[in-house]
């Protein structure tokens, strides 16, 4: 392979096109994917796990397989945040207890249907411990930087999966999102994130957090591979409880629609006042650029924050009960003193707070009787320093690391499906970095979320380029 | 609730599930305790009726269902 053509550059989209057609090996894309990973990650640590075995012999097989011709994702390479089950592998979930655990059998759910389209798997993503966490600064792998500026952090918990797609080391990723675990990353890294509506997706062979919030889902570099991998994971099954018994509803095609008919509006109140300048600056170049200035209230946002918090609480204090008991000298300290108060409250406050995150979904279901699709920042701010303890948000002063899911908690709460898009120059201190916005829709409607993103990025509004790593 | 309310309960719940929390760690274990309690109150102070619904559903598993 001639090094020069660097194919790590290529979308999933266009690498796929090439593969199908016999223009492109699946084995050379392959090849020129790990080497940009061996070329960058000793800076970036996205990686936790490389595959290059597995990966080479599926690239062969691919490139001998009968019907390479039919297949979406022929030859293109990918990498899962490491709560996804990887056959031969134990799940590790950003944690050093999970090192003693059992091998998976086989690959989770998403990885199959993926590779059965012809995507190839690279390899497994850092992330914070359990999944608790917005910044990936964990302390068994190291942080994850954050590719656009090494000093900065790359966010999370799925910081390994925005960071991979930045870095240009694969042209998609998977990651998990419970309370912005998708959406902060993809803002703080600038790629495009899609969070689909919960139940949406089936999470089987991923490892859990908080199972009534938990869903998955994929970061790319462009809006048409987002669609594009997206439509390939589509489909319900049976090993998920939550996973809706919904046919696949194909959003890629639906992605040069346009924007009539659909109705655009911009969240004021929390999504406003808990957001720094360079958030609220980007949302209305998103509001002005689809010509809006509807303004929309969501009541009760910090209620629906605070249930959905507590509810984390609630079911990750039980999942990991018996760590706690026996091992919780083997927790990472970033995780550990929250793990242990959380497996304490009482039950009340956890079923109180579902009964509030229903009461919530209800009334919102009524403010998308008039409006398609909501705008709002997906964190406060661009990137922060690696380390930072404090933000200064609306006057108060706030611990920093939370405080980056202050404007995605509320809408995971209530499931809704969203699409983060990446703007550049919005903080004048710091023009390099990226920050996100939510397109934020009813459930079940990800094709209009994604179909206004490819609006703003045919209108180069938003892009995701891939870092000079310079 | 107070403080020493906290610490009471911290203790007690920690006990009860047999969770042996380290000296070291029991300052940062009640802070966040207490910022749960903070939410709490916030999610008690909503009014609602028997009528509200939790958001958490459960579905019944037919037989033959599992792979």
């Amino acid at each position: 392979m001639d090094a020069s053509l660097q194919l790590w550059r290529s979308d999933a989209l266009g690498t796929a096109r090439r593969v199908r057609e016999g223009e492109l090996a699946a084995a050379d894309v392959v090849l020129s994917s790990l080497d940009r990973i061996e070329a960058t990650d000793a800076r970036v640590n996205a990686f936790t796990t490389r595959l290059a075995e597995r990966a080479r012999k599926h690239a062969e097989l691919l490139d001998q397989h009968p019907k390479r011709s039919k297949l979406s994702l022929a030859g293109v390479p990918f990498a899962v945040k490491n709560l996804y089950d990887i056959a031969g592998l134990p799940t590790l979930a950003g944690s050093k207890i999970e090192r003693d655990a059992p091998p998976a059998r086989r690959d989770a759910v998403l990885v199959r249907r993926l590779e059965a389209a012809g995507a190839i798997l690279v390899g497994a993503l850092n992330m914070d411990e359990y999944a608790y966490g917005f910044t990936t600064e964990n302390t068994h792998y190291g942080p994850t930087r954050n590719p656009h500026d090494l000093t900065r952090l790359s966010g999370g918990s799925s910081g390994g999966s925005a960071a991979s797609v930045a870095a240009g080391q694969v042209p998609f990723s998977l990651g998990s999102d419970t309370n912005g675990s998708i959406r902060v990353p993809s803002s703080l890294c600038g790629t495009f994130g899609l969070k689909p509506t919960f139940g949406r997706l089936p999470r089987s062979g991923s490892y859990p957090f908080s199972a009534s919030l938990d869903h998955l889902g994929p970061f790319a570099r462009t809006v048409r591979d987002l669609a594009l991998v997206y439509d390939a994971m589509q489909g319900p099954h049976e090993d998920d409880p939550a996973c809706a018994q919904r046919a696949i509803e194909p959003t890629l095609p639906q992605l040069d629609r346009g924007m009539q008919g659909v109705r655009i509006g911009v969240l004021g109140g929390w999504f406003r006042e808990q957001a720094l300048d360079e958030a609220r600056a980007a949302v209305d170049v998103v509001a002005g650029a689809l010509g809006t200035n509807r303004l929309f209230e969501l009541p009760e946002v910090e209620r629906a924050r605070a249930a959905a918090f507590l509810i984390t609480c609630g079911e990750g204090g039980a999942l990991h009960l018996n760590h706690l008991r026996e091992r919780a000298h083997d927790f990472d300290p970033m995780t550990r003193e929250r793990f242990l108060a959380n497996a304490l409250i009482p039950a009340a406050w956890v079923v109180q707070a579902q009964r509030v995150r229903h009461w919530f979904a209800r009334r919102v279901a009524r403010v998308f009787e008039t409006v398609d699709v909501l705008l709002a920042p997906a964190t406060p701010c661009v990137a922060p320093p690696i380390g930072t303890e404090w933000l200064e948000i609306n006057g108060k002063r706030l611990p920093a690391r939370p405080s980056m899911g202050l404007l995605t908690q509320p809408i995971s709460c209530i499931g809704l499906p969203v699409v983060t898009v990446p703007l550049w120059g919005q903080n004048p201190g710091a023009p390099h970095l990226p920050i996100g916005v939510q397109l934020i829709a009813a459930p079940w409607r990800e094709d209009l979320a994604l179909r206004v993103a490819a609006e703003l990025e045919s209108q180069g509004i938003v892009s995701a380029p891939i870092a000079t790593l310079a | 609730m107070g403080d020493e309310q906290i610490e009471r309960l911290v203790d007690a719940n920690a006990a009860a599930l047999g969770i042996r929390i380290a000296a070291e760690h029991r300052k940062g274990v009640v802070a966040f305790f207490a910022l749960a309690t903070r939410m709490a109150e916030l999610v008690d102070s909503l009014p609602l009726t028997p009528a509200d619904e939790s958001g958490s559903v459960f579905r019944p598993v037919a037989p033959h269902a599992e792979e």
